[in-house]
């Protein structure tokens, strides 16, 4: 010991039996080694017996930090002796009995218990700190076991004194640590387990610190337990088969002991608990943890921000936008980057809220500083999205070119910042292509594509479209089987679909009929083993519509003018869709092409009623208008007109107005419209480009 | 020039060849070894893309020829690698060189090509069906993951990783037997070993009253398997992150410095720095000397190899999807969070490191499903902090009084 020490060492001393003693003396001859002595004055000091006295002693050599004096004092005692004379004195009185001389002699041995109990607690202690942990560990069973033996109905709650509770409540908590720190995990486990099952009248901050400390065993030890064993579980009960269903379970009852008021708040519960439901993909019961928590336990806005990340997470956008709204209100965070970013992010998704998004995302790009800086270049991504969606719903062509250029020109802001941001090499390109700038779009999505190996079915997909804009058509076939060999057989849908348009395109339709044929046979595979949830839920975004193969196949066996095959196919699709527009578009050009042209002008109104915008309706009705006469010369070019305000880019609609500005007599506008066509047609994707958004 | 690259296809491996029939062979030995962690609940299956090799298994390696397994792969061993012709069929899965020297050959530039010994090796030791042979090459399992995602980007040949990837991908796809593996989320109002039920139906309620009225939840940790004989690109993650799950299966018995080489792929495949994390939710002002510190780094930034090596660290970003992401974060919560880790110091920072690039990443990424656990599990790595000294609740109350 060090002779700073001693400073303090004066002050220590012995109390039992009355009677007081100073400790200095005993310490300075067991520094001098002599143990036997120091037991010889302790005994005479405060008339102890032998047990008494080195009991003390090794108290005062453990709580000097002397440790392996403590276990040389320990030594001298029998302590499996000492537990068989308390195991055989507690038997002799049975429990139960009344009288008050039982009780007085029951608190007697009580006493003797604790004396023994805490020189072992006291030896296991000094052991793990000289790391001998299974010995260690040893020692606290052998606690654990003589007080099961005692008590073996359990641990009666007013018959205890509170100094044997203590040591026993300790006892069970160090041993599961033991045997952890000995590296000896299924012992760890069992022990875990057996602190939590058996009545071993814990208190509740016992409790919890083991329920914890399990939990964390359990979710990052990397050891699986197995499941409890039968003998502790109640007939209807829940029981946990894993280390995650366990951990959750313990990290439940948790919570749920704090809002009783039995515990105090833990903010590491929460994490814990946390990353085991994201693990599983469960925030959605984060959430409801979350809510279920009493109130001030987080800040608000904390608490709203949390619940949006599970919400979003869980794909809940709209609640998630809801809260992030309220978070982000000017009386309460409006400049928190992550919640701003998160909130354009889902705005940038939907047309409607795109213009919110804006506000969003550029408020974050102001905010980009400091320690946040590094998200200037995800704030600008963000901008140019949902520039580029509000652009969508722009109610002139002016108001639409200037936004397509600001969200083209964040976006390019964006990737001098994150060069190497994959999703955004992808957005941009699709950006590029959208607006027809084909040899960049191509040179992004090529970039794409190797920066991810391949590996993203929408990096083959944009490739192939891409090249189909630029009327490549047999190197987007050798793009498409490529990926069709890149892909497992459940999420080649839409790589058929494109296959089979790829061939209308080569004016090859008997081979895009026995795609689309494959494509079904796929589908009806798909549908029937959907049901046993075996499919991933990325397959389940992939899958393709059964309605839209139908649909296609009547399109196309329209166009070969085979009525009776289209038909057919228009019934199936009408079966699978009650009312839908591209059904009656479709039912429209049947009609028209037989020449039953009031059908196919009530097709066509019907289609529109089903819905307003649908561009292929209008520019039908359109067609069919013009050819009522010159007096309705009018009305065709308000349906063309507005089909192009929709969807400016669709070289059909320009190709019809150039046939009615021709009829009409306007050579020179009827040229213009005939020239977009063209143009347009020169960079026609087979389909549409946000579809692969 | 494009059209070429599609047309080229990939060239199976004659070596390779075998896997699906010999898949079968050996399902059980590795799984009898331990407990499999990934417990399954079973469910109902049908169609034909779930029929594993159903070939009725053959009794896996048994006790008397995997010395003989181990000697082969031994003397395989020395013959690839000289400077290990020491080892022995004993010290071969105790041996400290073997790490580190394997290692180092595995990173090499061609490491990962279809005429590579190593690999070959590699995957023959994994298909003997020994449950310690096997484990030896799971160590192996980050750095051959992590070259080969890094490399995907460079167009080299890596049928050498891949048939290894594939090995591990196949073993688990016949332990699964075509089942996912998922949990059921508990349900706080029916009771369960660890508490009482809440709601208590009045009148005479039977035992089960809640069971029937809500369908307990259940949650797909990890889909089920589809077998595969090559790695087509599209399943590329899917096959590393099954093998990442077996990793992390057996994760008590692997080597530290494999943990440690994963965190620092963790890092590379983030491809983003995460230091301005370091201070993360302590809203401390920085002292004047970190600040000091931080401008020195940026001054050497510019010019010297740090600079490169931040370049070079970019190149490795790869794809994050949330199938990759799983098993990476479960491997990073044990290295920062798990028994006994106070000891391991370097481990821990390195995982601390690994996890700060990943919430970074995250963050870049705008994907809440990632960010809200990265967040918890650097919160909590912050109240295991070797020098947090909490207080040792297992500690008895000193005092300068002692009594009996």
């Amino acid at each position: 010991m060090g002779s700073t020490e001693h400073g303090r060492v004066s002050v220590r001393e012995f109390q039992a039996n009355g009677s007081r003693m100073a400790a200095s003396e005993v310490e300075a001859k067991l520094d001098q080694g002599n143990i036997q002595e120091a037991e010889d004055s302790l005994r005479e000091g405060l008339s102890l017996n032998f047990e008494e006295a080195r009991a003390l002693l090794g108290k005062l050599e453990y709580q000097r930090g002397n440790v392996e004096g403590a276990l040389r004092v320990f030594d001298g005692i029998d302590l499996q002796a000492a537990i068989q004379r308390l195991q055989s004195s507690f038997s002799e009185k049975p429990p139960g009995k009344k009288g008050r001389a039982h009780t007085e002699s029951a608190s007697g041995s009580q006493h003797a218990a604790s004396l023994v109990l805490e020189a072992i607690y006291l030896k296991a202690k000094s052991l793990q700190k000289l790391e001998k942990f299974t010995e260690a560990a040893n020692n606290c069973k052998r606690i654990l076991d003589s007080v099961e033996k005692i008590f073996y109905q359990g641990i009666p709650n007013i018959q205890v004194d509170n100094k044997l509770q203590e040591i026993v409540s300790h006892a069970v908590e160090l041993l599961p640590e033991l045997w952890k720190q000995a590296g000896c995990y299924d012992e760890a486990i069992s022990a875990y387990r057996r602190a939590l099952f058996s009545q071993w009248n814990l208190d509740n901050d016992y409790c919890a610190r083991i329920q914890k400390s399990f939990v964390m065993f359990l979710l990052y030890s990397g050891v699986e337990a197995s499941p409890p064993s039968l003998a502790v579980q109640i007939e209807g009960s829940y029981v946990p088969k894993n280390n995650l269903e366990e951990a959750i379970l313990l990290l439940m009852v948790l919570l749920r002991k704090f809002s009783l008021g039995k515990m105090k708040w833990d903010p590491s519960v929460m994490e814990h608990l946390t990353f085991a439901l994201s693990i599983c993909s469960q925030t959605s019961t984060l959430a409801k943890q979350i809510e279920e928590l009493m109130p001030g336990v987080y800040h608000r806005i904390d608490c709203w921000n949390s619940l949006a990340f599970c919400y979003s997470g869980a794909g809940q956008n709209d609640c998630a936008l809801s809260l992030l709204r309220k978070s982000l209100h000017k009386h309460e965070r409006p400049n928190d980057i992550t919640s701003l970013v998160l909130a354009a992010r889902i705005c940038s998704s939907d047309p409607h809220l795109a213009a919110e998004g804006v506000i969003y995302a550029q408020r974050a790009v102001n905010n980009a500083r400091d320690q946040n800086e590094h998200l200037k270049g995800v704030a600008l991504r963000m901008l140019g999205l949902c520039l580029g969606k509000q652009s969508k719903v722009a109610s002139s062509d002016s108001e639409r070119s200037r936004l397509h250029s600001k969200a083209l020109e964040s976006l390019v802001a964006a990737i001098k910042l994150e060069p190497n941001n994959s999703d955004l090499i992808f957005e941009l390109a699709v950006h590029y292509a959208q607006h027809r700038n084909l040899s960049a779009a191509l040179r992004s999505a090529r970039h794409f594509f190797n920066q991810t190996g391949g590996s993203m079915l929408k990096s083959w997909r944009l490739l192939a479209l891409i090249l189909s804009a630029q009327q490549r058509f047999s190197e987007a076939e050798v793009v498409t089987d490529a990926a069709l060999d890149q892909t497992a057989r459940w999420e080649q849908g839409p790589l058929l679909r494109l296959k089979a348009k790829l061939k209308i395109s080569q004016s090859r339709p008997m081979d895009a009929i026995e795609t689309y044929r494959y494509l079904l046979a796929l589908v009806q595979a798909q549908n029937k083993s959907f049901g046993s949830s075996q499919i991933s839920s990325k397959v389940l975004d992939d899958k393709i519509n059964e309605f839209d193969i139908w649909h296609g196949l009547a399109n196309l066996y329209a166009s070969l003018s085979r009525w009776k095959d289209a038909e057919i196919c228009l019934q199936k699709a009408r079966e699978l869709k009650k009312y839908s527009a591209a059904v009656m578009h479709t039912q429209g050009v049947l009609f028209e092409g037989r020449g039953q042209n009031d059908e196919a002008f009530l097709a066509t109104i019907n289609g529109l009623l089903l819905e307003a915008n649908h561009v292929p309706c209008k520019i039908l009705m359109g067609g069919m208008i013009q050819r009522l006469g010159p007096k309705f010369f009018c009305a065709a070019r308000s349906a063309l007109s507005d089909a192009l305000r929709i969807e400016p880019t669709n070289r059909m609609a320009w190709h019809c107005l150039g046939l009615l500005n021709k009829q009409d007599g306007r050579i020179s506008e009827a040229a213009d419209c005939f020239q977009a066509a063209s143009m347009l047609e020169e960079s026609d994707p087979i389909e549409s480009f946000s579809s692969i958004l | 020039m494009l059209l070429t690259y599609f047309v080229a296809k990939h060239k199976i491996l004659f070596w390779l060849l075998p896997l699906r029939f010999s898949i079968s062979h050996n399902n059980s030995s590795l799984n009898t070894k331990l407990r499999n962690p990934l417990s399954i609940t079973p469910h109902t299956m049908s169609g034909d893309e779930a029929s594993t090799p159903s070939a009725t298994p053959k009794p896996s390696a048994t006790a008397a020829d995997s010395p003989l397994k181990l000697k082969t792969a031994v003397e395989a061993l020395s013959s690839i690698v000289p400077s290990l012709s020491r080892l022995t069929p004993a010290s071969l899965p105790t041996s400290p060189d073997l790490y580190p020297q394997i290692s180092a050959l595995l990173r090499q530039p061609n490491s990962g090509a279809g005429d590579n010994n190593l690999c070959r090796w590699l995957y023959d030791t994994f298909q003997s069906g020994v449950g310690d042979l096997q484990l030896l090459v799971l160590r192996f399992i980050p750095i051959i993951a992590g070259v080969y995602l890094s490399r995907v980007a460079d167009r080299k040949p890596q049928a050498g990783f891949e048939a290894v990837l594939l090995a591990v991908y196949a073993h688990e796809t016949t332990s699964r037997a075509g089942k996912p593996v998922s949990i059921t989320i508990p349900d706080l109002t029916q009771p369960s070993v660890y508490h009482e039920g809440s709601v208590k139906t009045s009148g005479k309620g039977t035992s089960t009253p809640n069971s029937a009225a809500t369908e307990p939840e259940t949650a797909v940790v990890s889909p089920a398997l589809e077998p595969h004989g090559t790695v087509r690109s599209t399943r590329r993650a899917r096959i590393v992150s099954v093998a990442l799950e077996l990793f992390y299966a057996k994760i008590g018995q692997m080597p530290v410095s494999s943990k440690i080489d994963f965190c620092e792929f963790c890092k590379m495949w983030a491809g983003q720095d995460g230091e301005m994390y370091k201070k993360f939710e302590e809203g401390g002002e920085k002292t004047e000397e970190e600040e000091e510190e931080e401008g020195k780094k940026e001054e050497e930034a510019v010019g010297s190899d740090v600079a490169v090596e931040k370049r070079v660290k970019v190149e490795g970003r790869v794809p994050l999807c949330w199938e990759l992401l799983q098993p990476v974060m479960r491997i990073l919560g044990h290295c920062l969070l798990g028994p006994n880790n106070n000891k391991e110091v370097e481990l821990f920072e390195k995982a601390n490191e690994a996890c700060r690039s990943l919430f970074s990443r995250s963050m870049h990424d705008v994907n809440p499903k990632a960010i809200l656990p990265m967040r918890s599990l650097m919160r909590l790595s912050k109240t295991v902090m070797p020098n947090n000294d909490n207080l040792d609740p297992t500690e008895l109350p000193f005092s300068d009084v002692i009594s009996l």
